[in-house]
């Protein structure tokens, strides 16, 4: 095509935009909805994952030792456990720091009864390794090969949060790939209806169009151009709302709704839109053309 | 240049608009179709137009086949043809300029080409003044001197019409045969479907007539233009 035809194609995919503004508007809302949907449902998604990930680093397993191993032959078995793959971090804490930590958490304002025990550490025997996994999931088949390992007394895991976590991290993954397919689908069929209405507005217009020589390209450019137009709207607005709106969310949770706001971690703003602005944009001038070149197909056929 | 062999057209099951035809036409002729309504004079444009397909028969315009044509064509051919139609299917929403500038904008004419031709049509179909107003402002002969400036705009081979006097007075009628037979002096081909005896016989042309779908006469009429 030559620029001037090009230009008239985009010059009349903007003229149809004001001529059926109303028709338009709809679209253009409807596409809004659904990125706006899609968005916060995103939002949620990856904030609940963000805080399980955060969760799950601070799940961690202790490992005990026969009693009557020393150190050194602890320290040995532990470098054996090291060489697992599974294991993120790994940290020894020995019998001292054991009683340390404990007085710490549980003597304090009570220093006379701690110094009852100095000289006599009764968790003395009790070294252990403190174990992160780099995936909860393994756990449980982690800590059953911890207890085969030789020396081993006891393995302490909290196996109920670290379940309750995989199930919520699945449930949230199915229920975000169900959200989003029913969203897609709405979204297409309702753009699909918008744009084929607009068409329809139309139809005498392609026919004659197409009676005095019109190629199927020069037809469809412009409600192309409409359609890419449309889905760019769609998608900005959505957008600019979540980018002005995220912060605001965050702060009005974190003054009414402590509980939850302090359970949860949020990720910063620039981060949700390095993945929404692309897929986001794409979404929308996804519905937006296949909308409108799957409705301007049906009536082409003159 | 319009070879129709055997052509039938049913619609339906049994609504025969055009039976078993059979017809030439040179290059550069000017032919008048007439016919009582109903006789399928309207339906043999839309078929030379590939606006509806033959049932049987083939139909060859400038050397194409039209049964048979690949649709990727089929906009390059209608470029071949200008289309008055009888119910002029001009566009509402735009106004008398855009309306003719739009058949050239559609075969992809350069905007000065537009900016000169539109006008220079404009003034020979008497509408020049009008250039701005709508088609519902127009009274049925304007807008019929529209939708003859469409379809000379683009100075196609051929001319089809398809009652272009229908809404005009006698006047008006006779100022746009005269600027048909100007078209046609200049090399195309013109055909024109009209109800008025009182044309054909001025205008001295061949003459087809149809009767339910049967073309039962053919032959030239000498003119009794002055
Ligand atoms: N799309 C269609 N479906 C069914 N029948 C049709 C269709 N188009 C035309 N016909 C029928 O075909 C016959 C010929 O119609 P056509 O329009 O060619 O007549 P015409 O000679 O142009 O008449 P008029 O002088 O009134 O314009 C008529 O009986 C008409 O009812
Ligand atoms: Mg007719």
């Amino acid at each position: 095509m030559r620029l001037n035809t090009i230009f008239y194609c985009i010059g009349q995919g903007l003229k149809n935009i004001r001529r059926h503004l109303l028709f338009t508007l709809a679209s253009i809302a409807t596409i809004t909805a659904c990125v706006l949907l899609f968005s916060v449902v995103y939002c949620v998604l990856v904030n609940l994952r963000y805080t399980m990930q955060t969760v799950e680093e601070t799940v961690g397993i202790t490992v005990f030792f026969e009693k009557d191993l020393s150190e050194d032959e602890i320290q040995e078995i532990g470098a054996q456990i090291g060489e697992r793959p599974e294991i993120r971090e790994m940290r020894f804490i020995s019998g001292d720091e054991a009683w340390e930590i404990f007085s710490q958490d549980y003597l304090e304002g009570a220093e006379e009864m701690a110094e009852d025990f100095a000289g006599d550490n009764p968790l003395a025997d009790m070294a252990s390794y403190e174990i992160f996994l780099n995936n909860v999931e393994d756990q449980a088949e982690f800590v059953s090969w911890l207890e085969t390992v030789p020396g081993v007394r006891r393995v302490n895991a909290s196996s109920i949060a670290a379940g309750g976590m995989i199930d919520l991290n699945n449930a949230v993954g199915y229920v975000s790939i169900g959200l989003i397919g029913i969203l897609l689908c709405v979204s297409v069929f309702l753009i699909h209806n918008a744009i084929s209405m607009a068409i329809s507005a139309r139809r005498d217009e392609i026919r004659i169009m197409r009676l005095v020589g019109a190629t199927k390209a020069f037809i469809r450019t412009p409600f192309l151009v409409e359609g890419l137009f449309i889905g760019l709207l769609g998608a900005a607005i959505p957008l600019g709302l979540v980018f002005f709106l995220y912060g605001r969310v965050i702060a009005y949770m974190e003054e009414h709704l402590a509980i939850l706001a302090g359970f949860m971690s949020f990720l910063p703003v620039q981060e949700i839109m390095k993945v929404l602005i692309p897929v986001a944009a794409a979404l929308g001038v996804g519905i937006g053309l296949l909308g409108s070149a799957t409705s301007v197909r049906r009536h082409l056929k003159v | 240049m319009i070879d129709f062999e055997n052509v039938s057209k049913t619609f339906g099951k049994n609504v025969r608009a055009v039976r078993n035809l059979s017809l030439h036409i040179e290059e550069g002729e000017f032919v008048f179709v007439m016919g009582d309504s109903g006789s399928g004079k309207s339906t043999l444009i839309r078929l030379l137009l590939k606006e509806i397909e033959p049932t049987e028969g083939q139909i060859i315009v400038d050397g194409e086949k039209l049964v048979g044509m690949k649709r990727r064509r089929v906009p390059y051919y209608r470029r071949k043809l200008g289309v008055v139609f009888q119910d002029f299917k001009l566009l509402k929403d735009r106004n008398v300029y855009e309306n003719v500038a739009f058949a050239q904008r559609v075969v992809v004419t350069p905007s000065r080409q537009i900016r000169k031709d539109v006008p220079r049509i404009l003034t020979r179909v008497g509408l020049s003044a009008k250039y701005k107003a709508f088609p519902n402002e127009l009274s049925g002969g304007e807008q019929q001197r529209v939708a003859i400036a469409r379809a000379l705009v683009n100075q196609p081979d051929i001319l089809l019409c398809d009652e272009p006097t229908g809404n005009l007075d006698s006047r008006n009628a006779w100022e746009v045969m005269q600027l048909l037979e100007e078209i046609n002096a200049g090399g195309t081909t013109v055909v024109v479907v009209t109800h008025s005896q009182e044309i054909v016989e001025r205008m001295g042309k061949r003459v087809i007539v149809m009767n339910r779908g049967d073309m039962i006469d053919d032959r030239q009429i000498s003119g009794s233009e002055e």
